[in-house]
């Protein structure tokens, strides 16, 4: 993008902003839908509060203004290598994840609603993985079914009596929040290796840039810090000194992740570490460096349990350490987040986790659950399979939007398969609502259009305090009436801006 | 230094200073495209692919090589060179490699220099060599060169001089030792057939080693066999000299481990110690004569190749007990 377009563009927005609404002017292509949540407009088209500023000046920018931006975008994230890889597709090993130029506003009151309920939602899940893992206090008192948490492939036993530094088994959770007609609402809860906060970081570097004096006239929090959080959080869960020794254990750079694993290690001044890096010799990690091996004391690891360590888990992984739970288990290293999380976000006991919230915490949620469906159980896989085409059916150790079923739009074949699938198996199987996920604006072939959105916010939790970066990782469902926003299946994401406590912009 | 990060900063250094080797062998040769008889150019494919380890492209098992390039068009013959990725020293594939080594080391590199060499890579990706052909194939080569210059200085102006900056800049030499060596003993070997000038020929290697200028004011404009090899082997101020290569892998082996914490005198620096002695000692009886430089140009190269297999067991694939704490 070159100077003068953002210059032009960016000035715009200190001009006194004229009457703008959805289906007219820029807007022109952006219809309504009065059952959908609408991020930009109020439902009589009129702009919301939060959105005047941003909306104005997109009101006057031309298509060929807008482009330009995209492109400029696009083209820096290209030059930068700030790429996903698609599984299984060698041939398109290396892609951008596409970046929507118009940012998504939040109020710092939307916010605040935000951030208290991850919290309380955190804290609750760490208090239910230490019960589970030790007394099981939770499971003898039916708050959770035994037989879910034990029968899930995440429970690990060798986690069983592991003492965990300050009871922080989730110390980075990434946790997927929509927002439809009723207001905000959990999808999912991401508690192994949470990914896409190196896109939130990158996405909001790009905006910042490109409207320099829109950013500043709108109040935005700021989430550059989350690096140095992110280190603090690991730090802290160690005894050592002042400055423990992090390692970022990647599986490589044919990781989908692989750039955010590099770019969070080269943030933190942590080492960014493969298996074959490491070693175990008595009980203590070790890496190998030039100058020999050196001593490792904290472990960000964004690998699955089944492939840390072939002593332990799966035998023939390659990309982990032998002994490394060894060590682990003797106290020698910290491992974040711990081995056996997952079973706190698979997707039959997230049913579960208001009723945990209730339990640990003696609190009401404060962010709602999507209802859902266990088709473990006769009476939702009955429902599940009379109303597959109202429903997403989605593998409950499933993830990155493989292994699920939107029915209303899938073939009669794919329904079918499912269906076959769900009387195989229905245990491996839960069903929800087809969500009407909230819409926010977007740039798409040249007109200003609205998409589905989500939001993956991050939450960090150390030893005694939980940080949450005020943003997150805003996932955009590109393809017009797509519901789909994980980046393996065409969507992009977009900037989130937070506005500090009004929003009533400056 | 992570050891594999350590190794990975060696290979990149390695692989563009090949490409850079390959780009200023390929601009000395397309410049001569012009005007240049059939049989003198073939020649220049030639010592140019012998200089590269290469065959020429669909050469026959039984067809005679040097009839082959009389034979092959210069399109064929220089499109081989840059964008065949099956070859290692070509264009693409040096700077394919150079690029995946720069990928596993993102959390060390400045990102400027990230960048730049992404955008390089990008760039070559993208051409199209058969348009790029018909614009003048010295453009494409020149630009290379450019974007490789451009890269050397963003690494200069941008990278600290840590073990990172010490191990790329170890795999630059390293690798220049052994391309210089390669091209003195193969340009010495083909020696001045043509009938041309004796001295002409001389000054031609002594182009592309970018040295003919710095030659021409320290010695004469009339270039002698002896006396061009010996420039180019012991100069201590020629960047392509041997000597400079080896003087600067000495110095950068002696700062990667300056407490000797490891080893008194790690491995590969006592080589780095021994091929030094080799240049200055080389060619036996002293400049002037030059009789035994083609054998020192293969010994040189040989202990390249241990002080390359030396440094990745010292500091790389050490075994385990070795590296341990004491």
């Amino acid at each position: 993008m070159s100077d003068s377009i953002r210059t032009s563009l960016d000035e715009r927005f200190s001009e006194e902003p004229r009457a703008w609404s959805a289906g007219s002017g820029a807007f022109a292509h952006y219809d309504l839908d009065s059952g959908i949540y609408d991020e930009m407009f109020r439902p009589d088209g009129w702009p919301r509060e939060s959105s005047r500023l941003l909306g104005a000046a997109l009101a006057r920018a031309s298509s060929e203004d807008l482009a330009a931006l995209q492109d400029g975008v696009a083209r820096r994230f290209l030059h930068e290598g700030i790429t996903f890889t698609v599984l299984g597709r060698r041939e398109l090993s290396e892609q951008i994840i596409p970046i929507d130029c118009v940012p998504r506003v939040l109020t710092a009151e939307e916010w605040d609603h935000i951030d208290r309920g991850l919290r309380q939602r955190l804290t609750a899940l760490n208090l239910f993985l230490a019960d589970i893992y030790n007394d099981g206090r939770s499971l003898r008192d039916g708050i959770v079914p035994e037989d879910l948490v034990l029968g899930c492939p995440q429970y690990r036993v060798e986690m069983r009596g592991v003492e965990v530094p300050h009871g922080a088994y989730v110390s980075i959770c990434g946790t997927d929040v929509v927002r439809t007609a009723d207001g905000f609402a959990v999808l999912e809860d991401n508690l192994r290796v949470p990914s896409g906060v190196s896109y939130m970081l990158a996405c909001r570097t790009a905006m910042k840039q490109a409207f320099p004096l829109l950013y500043r006239a709108h109040g935005v929090r700021e989430i550059a810090r989350y690096p140095e959080h992110l280190y603090s959080t690991l730090a802290s869960l160690g005894s050592w000194g002042s400055s423990p020794r992090v390692a970022v254990l990647t599986p490589g750079r044919y990781n989908s992740a692989y750039y955010e694993h590099a770019f969070l290690a080269g943030e933190m001044g942590a080492t960014l570490c493969e298996g074959r890096d490491l070693v175990v010799h008595d009980a203590v990690l070790y890496v190998r460096t030039v100058s020999g091996l050196k001593r490792i004391d904290v472990v960000y690891r964004r690998i699955d349990d089944d492939f840390l360590d072939p002593v332990t888990f799966r035998a023939d992984s390659v990309l982990g350490v032998p002994g490394l739970f060894g060590a682990y288990r003797a106290g020698n290293v910290v491992i974040a987040n711990a081995p056996g999380t997952g079973v706190a976000d698979d997707k039959a006991v997230y049913a579960f986790v208001p009723a945990i919230i209730r339990y640990f915490l003696d609190e009401e949620p404060i962010l709602a659950n999507v209802e859902t469906h266990m088709c473990r159980e006769p009476e939702g896989l009955a429902y599940t399979l009379e109303h597959i085409e109202e429903l997403v059916v989605k593998e409950v150790g499933g993830s990155g939007g493989y292994g699920m079923l939107v029915g209303s739009q899938a073939s009669a074949a794919e329904r079918d398969e499912f269906v076959r699938r769900l009387r195989a198996d229905p245990a491996n199987y839960i069903s929800q609502p087809v969500l009407p996920l909230s819409r926010a604006g977007c740039f798409v072939d040249g007109r200003l259009e609205p998409r589905h959105v989500d939001l993956r916010p991050f939450v960090l939790r150390g030893r005694d305090r939980i940080e949450i970066a005020p943003g997150g990782l805003c996932r955009v469902a590109l393809r017009k009436g797509g519901l789909v926003v994980n980046s393996s299946q065409g969507g992009g994401c977009k900037d989130l801006w937070v506005l500090r406590e009004r929003e009533e912009p400056n | 230094m992570l050891a594999r990060a350590a190794a990975d900063f060696y290979w990149m250094g390695r692989y563009v200073e090949r490409a850079e080797q390959t780009a200023r062998l390929l601009d000395y040769q397309l410049t001569r495209l012009v005007d240049t008889p059939a049989e003198e150019l073939a020649r220049g494919w030639s010592i140019l692919y012998d200089i590269f380890g290469l065959a020429p492209p669909g050469l026959a098992s039984d067809a005679d090589e040097a009839e082959a390039f009389l034979i092959a068009d210069a399109y064929t013959l220089a499109g081989a060179v840059v964008e065949d990725e099956t070859r290692p020293a070509s264009l693409v594939s040096c700077w394919g490699q150079a690029r995946d080594n720069a990928t596993q080391l993102r959390p060390w590199l400045p990102v400027q220099v990230w960048t730049t060499l992404n955008r390089g890579f990008l760039w070559l990706r993208d051409t199209e060599f058969a348009a790029a052909w018909a614009v003048g194939p010295a453009t494409l080569v020149c630009e290379a060169r450019d974007r490789l210059r451009l890269f050397g200085g963003v690494v200069d102006a941008t990278m600290s001089r840590d073990d990172a900056w010490r191990f790329m800049q170890l795999g630059c030499f390293v690798e220049r030792l052994q391309q210089q060596a390669v091209l003195l003993g193969t340009w010495d070997r083909s020696g001045n057939v043509s009938g041309g000038s004796p001295s002409a020929w001389w000054a031609e290697l002594l182009r592309i080693c970018d040295a003919y200028d710095f030659y021409c004011r320290n010695r004469s404009m009339v270039v002698r066999r002896d006396s061009a090899l010996m420039f180019l082997v012991r100069n201590p101020e020629l960047p392509r000299s041997l000597r400079f290569a080896v003087h600067q892998i000495g110095e950068l082996l002696a700062d990667i481990d300056p407490q000797g914490a490891r080893y008194p005198l790690a491995p590969p620096h006592r080589m780095a110690l021994h091929l030094a002695a080799s240049v200055e000692m080389s060619p036996r009886g002293g400049e002037g004569r030059g009789d035994d430089i083609g054998d020192t140009f293969s010994t040189l190269l040989a202990d390249s190749l241990s002080l390359h297999e030396l440094a990745m067991a010292t500091y790389v694939d050490y075994p385990v007990e070795e590296g341990l704490p004491a």
